[in-house]
Order: structure tokens, then sequence, then C-alpha cells
């Protein structure tokens, strides 16, 4: 870790900490950081290096009592390359991240401008029952859903026998069948990441200055072109941020699949998160399971560095 | 203008009460005696509420024991989380040396592993420690994700106090220590406090961590045993489930409440994920 590299002080003039003007090279911060350093380095990066390591050997069930794996090289590799539930679970994930991402985005983006336009009483409920969905644990708001699409008794077939539309829907098994599986883990998802994006992007909103908005109106601009032109180019970098985040979780999102389908029925919904944990633990393919995992990790490595870097340039004016 | 104000505001409403829904209906349930819940034309109401559920949640086998487990295991890790990371945070906020980026780079960028990414190796290694299956595994185990957030939250709070109050300090004569101690300390309290709030949001709500590494009922936590909520005789139990549900989500609500100015602040660095 570079956390031993010494901390060499520099006295660059942008440098905002006092100490900068020291004589003398300053080791407090070297004190500073050597806890969280050396905890950092055996639970978070210790583990991340094992992972690569454990995915070159065949590390299994065997290994967990005897100890003993050796070194396969990328055979891991080579088979989940060559494996179709590899391919499936990759397309799964991608899609139903899209999906999910596509259905949070618009429907929060419809919401912070909605927020916007109301009342203040109006405003303060909504701002309420959006951190309400917001702050249920997901194991909770999982059994919910399991609940509110019990085939028998869930209300949500209820109301959707009363509408006549679809026949009698009573006991239409949603975690039974994989389209109907998708649609409400994807209720389940939407519901829980609109908050976030609406209330991220209506403090954003709240900030673009009215004149411009005022000068459209005049010009005689509908409320929509408004919105197209002047809003969204004021919100395009705070969308860009929150779009990358949604599609970081949404792409991880594990506990609510597992929860309301299993991955089920027939791996029909089993993403690469599922899939992962389905070979490193059930089968107990540990090696193998890290192999996805370093996979997985990888496919999302340029987005995340991307979100980073624009992390740390706005922390740096800060 | 004003004469079309009908429109959003019915919209709002509309959304209200969708969203407002699985929550309404988590809590009607829970109030729900068994026969209101098994009829085929939902109760909207309890039309005779009952504690039943409840009391059939909290005198479970093991509700006791997962929630001291989950009360003990979050208090530590929520405690270290804040006593290590604070001086850390303190480091990479008033400090500029060599190395400073890339320690940020690595803290966020933990942030968005997919949780399987720490889940096996640390299974792998906790399993050749003896750590599987004990408090202290599962408590390093959050520790490899609520460290590095909570450094990134207090690093932000640090970073808004004036540098011109340090300066005082020091023309007053304390030192590096001293003003750590006696200035800024005091100064981040609220952001202490903020930021064990997302420390205890993140592991009271893990399941997956505690799910794979606990071995026996008596040691999982809470969200654990309250996925495997069910009635060994009459099945799954949901009016237990949803009572059950709303005692556990009481302590996050009430929680988000409390620290919501900050919660966009705190889930940029991944605090809470969806």
């Amino acid at each position: 870790m570079t956390v031993q590299s010494p901390p060499a002080l520099t006295s660059k003039s942008d440098a905002p900490a006092p100490r900068a003007r020291g004589r003398r090279p300053d080791f407090t911060p070297l004190w500073l950081l050597t806890p969280a350093a050396l905890v950092i380095l055996v639970v978070t990066i210790a583990p991340i290096l094992y992972l690569v390591y454990t995915s070159f050997t065949d590390y299994s069930q065997r290994t967990l009592f005897t100890g003993e794996f050796s070194y396969t090289g990328i055979d891991q590799y080579t088979t989940l390359l060559s494996s179709s539930d590899f391919w499936k679970s990759l397309l799964r994930t991608v899609l139903f991240t899209a999906a999910m991402v596509a259905g949070s985005m618009v429907i929060g983006m419809g919401v912070s401008h909605l927020l916007t336009r109301l009342g203040k009483v109006m405003r303060l409920t909504t701002t309420i029952v959006l951190i309400l969905a917001w702050a249920m644990p997901n194991v909770a708001s999982s059994l919910v859903w399991n609940w509110l699409f019990q085939p028998g008794y869930g209300v949500v077939n209820w109301a959707l026998a009363q509408l006549r539309i679809f026949g009698d829907t009573t006991s239409l098994n949603w975690a039974g069948d994989p389209a109907h599986a998708y649609a409400a883990i994807w209720m389940l998802v939407v519901w829980q990441a609109v908050p976030f994006i609406a209330l991220t992007l209506n403090a954003a909103e709240q900030q673009v200055p009215t004149e411009y908005q005022e000068a459209a109106r005049l010009d005689g601009a509908s409320e929509f072109t408004v919105y197209r032109v002047i809003t969204l180019n004021f919100l395009r970098p705070t969308l860009l941020l929150v779009t990358i985040l949604s599609v970081i979780w949404d792409y991880n999102v594990f506990n609510q699949i597992w929860l309301f389908s299993g991955g089920g029925p027939d791996d029909a919904t089993s993403t690469l998160g599922i899939f992962t944990y389905k070979t490193a633990f059930i089968g107990f393919h540990i090696g193998q399971g890290a192999a996805i995992s370093v996979v997985t990790t990888l496919l999302l490595l340029g987005l995340t560095a991307f979100y980073i870097r624009n992390l740390l340039k706005s922390g740096e004016d800060l | 203008m004003r004469r079309r104000s009908w429109i959003p505001n019915t919209l709002a409403a509309v959304f209200c009460l969708v969203w407002v829904f699985p929550v309404y209906w988590m809590i009607n349930s829970a109030f729900k005696p068994r026969p209101e819940l098994l009829s085929t034309t939902p109760h909207f109401l309890p039309t005779s509420p009952t504690l039943d559920n409840f009391v059939t949640a909290v005198t479970q086998d093991n509700f006791l024991i997962n929630l001291r487990n989950s009360v003990m295991v979050v208090a530590a890790t929520v405690v270290l989380a804040i006593v290590v990371g604070i001086f850390a945070a303190a480091a990479l906020s008033r400090f500029r040396f060599s190395g400073r980026r890339i320690i940020m780079v690595v803290i966020l960028a933990v942030q968005m592993l997919p949780g399987t990414a720490l889940l096996i190796p640390m299974f792998a290694l906790f399993n050749s420690a003896n750590l599987l299956g004990t408090y202290y595994g599962l408590i390093l185990a959050y520790l490899a994700t609520t460290l590095p957030f909570s450094i990134w939250v207090m690093r932000g709070f640090f970073i808004a106090i004036p540098v011109e109050i340090e300066e005082a300090a020091r023309c007053d004569g304390a030192g590096t220590w001293r003003i750590l101690f006696s200035v800024l300390f005091p100064l981040v309290a609220p952001g202490v406090i903020a930021t064990s709030i997302f420390a205890f949001i993140a592991a009271w709500n893990d399941y997956l961590v505690a799910y794979t590494f606990m071995q026996d009922q008596s040691h999982y936590t809470l969200p654990v045993w309250l996925a495997s909520f069910t009635n060994p005789v009459t099945g799954t139990d949901y009016g237990g489930q949803m009572a059950a549900s709303v005692l556990f989500s009481l302590p996050v609500v009430v929680f988000f409440l409390i620290v919501q100015r900050n919660l966009v602040a705190g889930m940029s660095a991944g605090a809470v994920k969806g």
C-alpha cells in the first residue's frame, strides 16, 4: 500500500493545510493513517489480492477441510469463458441492469421535476414518502414484495384480477415464471432506487438559475422546451454521476433477486451476482467463483474508474 | 400557471400513493389477524387489529439472541470504524502528502466492488484462520466496507472546517495533536454522529455476509433471522413476517430521518446500497 511511502510534505502553493509551511518533514499524517491503513490492508486489500490468487487455483470444497489446493493457471478462466451459463448470466445482467437504470432514471427525473412544481404541503409529503421507500432495508422490502405478489392472497394479484383484463390472476405465481419474476424484481429495485435519484436531481435542479427559464418562457417556449433546453443542460453533470452510480448499484443487485426468486425459475433470473454466489457457496467451486468475481469486477472497472475520477475532481475543489 | 397547478399536485398524489403502498401494506398486514390476511378480498384496514403478529415475532426462537448478535456486531463495527477512521479522515483532509490520492482511490473503489469480490476470499481466509462463524470474523468483514466509507464521509466534514480556526489555535501555541483533539474533533462531532448512523445502517442491513459466514441459527443476525422467518407448521407466516419487518426496519427509518440532510453525500460514497 501506498500509505507506507513517506508523507514528505509538499510545499505546493495550492495546499490548503496550514502545516504545509512547516520546515522539517511532518510525520503526523503517517501516524494518523497507520491504524486505518493496517485495517484496510488486512480486511480489504489482502482479500482482494487473495481473490485474484484463488481464481488461478482449483480451490474447492475439499480445500475447506484439507487446506490443499493447487495452481492451475488460467484454467478457471478458460472454463468460465466456454461456459454458456456464464454468458447467459452476463447477458441477463446487462439487459436487466439497463432496464432497471432506465426505469429508475426516467421516474427519478420526473419526480425531481415534479417536486419543483409542488406546494409546500405536497412537497413535504412526497419527500417523506421518498425517504420511507429509501430507508426500508432491502431484506425487509424483499419480504414485503414476496407478500405483495403472493399467489393466492397477494394484494397485487387481487388488484389485477379486479381490472378484468388479464382474467383471474389470483393464483399467479410471479416467482415461478421468468418474465413475471423480472417484472416484480424490477419494480422492487426501481421502487428503492427512485428516492435517491429524485432527491439528488432535485437538489441540483433547485440550483438552476431561474432567469434563464423565465427568459425562455417570455420568448414563448413551452414548459417542455424550457425543461429540455435549459434545466437538463444544467443537470447534465449530476445526471451523469447519478446514472453511473445507478449502473454500478443495479449491476451488483443481489439480495432482492436472491430473496424474491432465488435466481429461479431454472436460473432464469440468475444474474452474475447470483451465478457467482451459487458457484462459490452452493457448489463450493471457490476457485471458479473467484474467477467469475474477478471478471465481474473487471467488466465494471472502466465505469468505476470514471466515477472515482469525477468524485475526486469535485472533492479537490472543496 | 396558477390555474394548472392541480396537474402536478394530482401527479404527486398518485405517485405518493403508489410509492407508499408497500410500506403501508407491510404495516397494515402486521396488525391483521390470520383470517384477515388469508382472505381472498384484501382488507385495506385491519377490521380487528391485533398485536399477535408482533408477539409471534419477538417470541420466536432466536429472536432475542439474534437481536443481541446484531446489536453487538453492529456496535463494534461502528465504534471501530469511527475510532480508526477519524484519524485517517483528518490526515486525508488537513494534510497534503504523496500517496494521498491513491489512498482515496482505494477507499472509493472498495465501495464499488460486487459483494462477492470480498465475500469469496474472506470466506476462504476466515476458514483457514478459524474465523468463520465467529463474531470477530463478521466484524472484520463489515469493517472492510464501513471503514473506507466512514473515512470518506468524515473527510468531507473535516474539509468543511475553515483552516483559519486551525491557524488561530496554532498562533495560540497549540501543537498538532492538541489542535486535533481540542479543536478539530469537537467541531467534527455532528459529522461523526451522521457517519456513525451510516455505518450502523450498512452493518445492520447486511444479509449476505452473515448468511454466508454464520453457520448456525443462534449465531445469525437479525436480517438472516428475518429472511428465514417461517412457521415450521403452517409454512410462511406472513403476518409474523410483516410484523418482524416493521420491527427490523423501524430503527433504520428513524435514523434515516435524522441524517436526512446528509443522505445524498453519504450515498454517493456508497453508504447505503439500494
